[in-house]
């Protein structure tokens, strides 16, 4: 019996991930205290910066749900509307103890879906109808379950609070892009030039550094969908058809939902025009290749 | 703190746990419904689950089957294994002592848990009819660890003011879902058992 329990244990989790994880929360931390310290030393006013950042970053938190629903376009289920998707969506949320789900749909051919939901009893998952049409049941049930295990793991929330100094950075080098330095002594004028160096810095590798949690995070719902629908096959395949589809859709048609990305199963932009250190998601065929891994640990082979 | 660090390394990466403690107190909350409320114990239940693709699975399924078949020989009741449309498996009891058919299906739970394959639980389903024949189901959720109402009507109605009714009525009997947004439905429950 407890040989089978450390079984489940064994393929729930992903030790290596979880390294790499807090490898990148260890260098995020570093770098957010070498700023401070910058901010500090270089005589801006940290203070008025951090209550101004906490201030945005509120605002972004609070109405981020209302503004990604109604910048895409989502339109939310009525209850017994289309009640086969809102059923296996409510199962796949009751299954994964996520305890409120609503469903939301976007009118366009684009194959997606995304789930967004600051606190787990106010959440929704909005897939587009051409989700509906190229997949069929069960992989559109694996794209749910990984959209549920988002939401499941807090991955907004998370993601929103390690990029917190990435929004400060960004702010302080706007500040200072805009010439609001002012001041003449040439300490003054030196430490100015230190802040908004070391602004730029922190910014532009902050970023790197959470598109590589946010891939890793990315895996992490994978496998999470994969073991909650059963077949972890299912959510490859479905992966590889939106893959093939969305590469095909003209960018033009895309920019209104790119902001929103990162929560996309698959983001919108296509992959081959950016760098995969660049990318919100990692490669498919990456994510395949572990999808198909876990099957082998289900069945018992290595 | 340590579903902190779960969520923050992603370590969480696993469904919600299932809970066994409530499902047993069906069986004396049956009393007052019955006698009280005039609600019949039908002597089916269910329990639905989401099948892994795994040896380890299909290991705990043939457990789970050779424990019905024992069940079955002990007591007078019957078994019958199903799947639905959304690919859920249905284990579906019929027994015509309701105690023994809580035992069961709890049981039947446990084997699942102990073979680390609790989180695909879903729910476990106790049919109940009132005077006219009309049905009402107590549907315990595995991962909420409580028992939400389910009275379905003809045309996927739902007698909405019922399940109300009843959810205040046993408040002190059963642990009881307090949010009705999470009282999920479940339809074309493969009930009841037909000649196996």
């Amino acid at each position: 019996m407890v040989y089978s329990m450390r079984r489940v244990e064994r393929w729930a989790r992903d030790p290596g991930l979880t390294v790499r994880m807090m490898i990148v929360l260890a260098g995020l931390a570093l770098l957010y205290l070498f700023f401070l310290s910058a901010l500090i030393w270089s005589g801006v006013d940290t203070a008025t910066v951090l209550v101004i950042a906490v201030l945005l970053a509120l605002f972004q938190f609070v109405f981020s749900d209302r503004l990604a629903l109604a910048s895409v376009g989502a339109r939310i289920l009525r209850p017994g509307e289309m009640p086969r998707l809102q059923e296996m969506v409510e199962r796949v949320a009751a299954l994964t103890g996520v305890p409120r789900v609503r469903v939301g749909i976007i009118e366009i051919p684009v194959p997606n879906a995304f789930a967004i939901g600051k606190r787990l009893t106010s959440s929704t998952v909005v897939v587009t109808r051409g989700l509906l049409e190229l997949l069929n049941e069960e992989e559109l049930e694996a794209v749910i379950a990984h959209e549920v295990a988002h939401l499941r793991n807090r991955d907004v929330l998370v993601m929103t609070i390690a990029g917190f100094f990435v929004v400060v950075a960004q702010l302080v080098f706007r500040f200072f892009l805009w010439g609001a330095g002012g001041g003449s002594d040439r300490r003054r004028g030196n430490a100015i030039a230190l802040a908004f160096v070391v602004s730029l810095l922190v910014w532009i590798i902050g970023q790197l550094l959470l598109l590589a949690l946010s891939r890793y995070r990315e895996f992490v719902a994978d496998r999470m969908a994969g073991i909650v629908t059963g077949r972890p096959l299912a959510l490859a395949s479905a992966l590889w058809k939106i893959d093939g589809r969305v590469k095909r859709i003209p960018r033009r048609d895309l920019r209104e939902v790119e902001e929103l990305a990162a929560f996309f199963i698959i983001p919108p932009i296509s992959r081959e025009s950016l760098a995969s250190l660049l990318s919100t998601h990692p490669p498919v065929e990456e994510r395949v290749r572990r999808l198909e891994q876990l099957q082998r640990q289900l069945e018992g082979v290595r | 703190m340590r579903r902190f660090l779960d969520i923050l390394l992603g370590r969480a990466a696993r469904p919600a746990p299932a809970k066994l403690e409530g499902l047993l107190t069906i069986a004396s909350a049956a009393i007052p419904l019955e006698a009280q409320l005039g609600f019949r114990p039908c002597r089916l239940a269910g329990m639905v689950f989401k099948p892994i693709e795994s040896v380890y699975f299909e290991r705990a399924q043939e457990e789970l089957e050779q424990l019905l078949r024992i069940a079955v020989r002990e007591t007078q009741s019957r078994f019958r294994l199903s799947t639905d449309s959304y690919r859920y498996r249905w284990v579906i009891l019929e027994d015509p002592d309701f105690e023994d058919l809580v035992a069961t299906i709890q049981a039947a739970s446990q084997i699942l848990t102990e073979h680390g394959f609790g989180e695909q639980l879903l729910a476990a389903v106790f049919r109940f009819d009132d005077q006219q024949g009309q049905p009402l189901f107590w549907i315990y959720q595995y991962k909420l660890g409580a028992f939400t109402p389910f009275a379905p009507r003809k045309g996927r109605q739902r007698d909405e003011a019922l399940e109300l009714r009843l959810a205040a009525v046993l408040e002190h009997e059963l642990p009881i879902e307090r949010r009705p947004e999470l009282w999920y439905a479940l339809w074309d429950i493969p009930f009841p058992v037909t000649q196996e």
